[in-house]
């Protein structure tokens, strides 16, 4: 049909002129030498490839030169998940990347041409890049967060806490408006000595990943239900994983991921 | 778009209104028990000041079921807490605010 062909050519002509003169997507920088082609698997389908210099590569889709804008949120987010996905593609094939954040592009100018901006540009940072890498190839990126049960523990510690014990005596012993006020007071140590417990138990859980891990850093916490309280949040750099359980506590692994946290790219 | 009439407005208005109830009891409560820590007053006097702080608890929460505001209440004061959470830590770790805040422009597009 007429309709067809006009659009396969408009399609074809685009394609040609963004090899051209164009822009290149940046997903990563790969711990490879190799050119290949890893498929339609780039932002609304396009070819996504890599452009190598000495032994590493820039992992790419053609693009037009300005950057992905859209209005609509759904859109958006399935952007950033299909470069996350790239990227995890990447990081399956080479072993190894340096993740660039979303919406990277990389232009010609005047007498050059996209790929040869982005080999100069590979070439120019060479040194940076390759120690980066070399920092980070064979790790990965684990999540940890550490909950616990506040009723579990505020019970453990209303248990244990001689003050605590004393004052929920003298509590009972008492008339209504009283026995509020003193109730009040229980709370506040209770709520103190929970949050001595949760220092003493982020720095142990610290101290303790901290020997099985590269790297790690603090994150925040999120707010969860109450059966489940966040102590601590980190983003760790690992060769391998290690886990211990304590009654009342759980632990949260995710990963592996490339390592987007510690590569700071500017 | 949010859809607002008589009914959901009266929600809105009443779930703020009893979550500054609540706050305001919250100080008072506070300022209550710093008394009694500090010694200043006498027995009765503790027994009197608990039982009206109690009877304001049991009110507030009397008018939270009567209205169906419970729900309301609790995300109100949810949001509060997140708007001074947010506000702390940009006075505590600016470094971080100012990352986070770089990577919602880039997704934001």
């Amino acid at each position: 049909m007429l309709d067809d062909n006009r659009q396969e050519v408009f399609v074809a002509e685009k394609a040609k002129a963004e090899s051209i003169s164009g822009g290149r997507y940046l997903y990563c920088v790969a711990d490879s030498g190799e050119r290949v082609d890893l498929g339609k698997i780039g932002l609304e389908g396009k070819e996504v490839y890599t452009i190598p210099f000495v032994d590493l590569c820039a992992v790419v889709h053609n693009c037009p030169s300005e950057p992905y804008r859209s209005d609509d949120n759904e859109t958006v987010k399935r952007w950033v998940i299909n470069h996350e996905k790239v990227m995890e593609a990447a990081w399956e094939r080479f072993g190894t990347v340096l993740p660039l954040g979303f919406d990277t592009i990389i232009k010609g100018e005047e007498d050059i041409s996209p790929d040869e901006n982005i080999r100069k540009w590979l070439e120019g940072d060479y040194a940076n890049l390759k120690e980066r890498i070399d920092k980070i190839r064979g790790k990965a990126e684990y999540g940890v967060q550490v909950f616990w049960d506040p009723k579990f523990v505020g019970d453990e510690i209303a248990r244990t806490n001689e003050e605590i014990k004393n004052l929920n005596q003298e509590i009972k012993s008492k008339t209504k408006g009283t026995a509020y006020m003193l109730k009040q007071k229980l709370e506040n140590l209770l709520k103190r000595e929970m949050e001595k417990k949760a220092d003493l138990c982020f720095k142990d859980f610290y101290a303790r990943i901290k020997k099985c891990v590269d790297k790690a850093r603090v994150e925040r916490t999120r707010k969860m239900d109450e059966k489940k309280q966040m102590l601590m949040n980190l983003s760790c750099l690992v060769d391998k994983e290690k886990s211990k359980e304590a009654e009342g506590f759980s632990v949260r692994f995710t990963g592996p991921w490339p390592p987007y946290s510690f590569v700071a790219f500017g | 778009m949010i859809d607002i009439d008589a009914d959901n407005l009266k929600h809105g208005v009443l779930g703020l209104v009893i979550a500054l109830v609540e706050i305001i009891r919250d100080a008072l409560r506070i300022q209550a028990f710093k008394r009694m820590e500090g010694g200043s007053l006498r027995e009765e006097e503790v027994e009197r000041l608990g039982e009206a702080l109690m009877d304001l608890d049991t009110a507030i929460e009397q008018i939270k079921e009567e209205q169906g505001v419970t729900q309301s209440v609790q995300s109100v004061r949810e949001g509060l807490d997140n708007v001074v959470d947010e506000v702390l830590n940009t006075m505590i770790n600016p470094e971080r605010q100012r990352e986070k805040a770089n990577e919602k422009q880039v997704v934001e597009v």
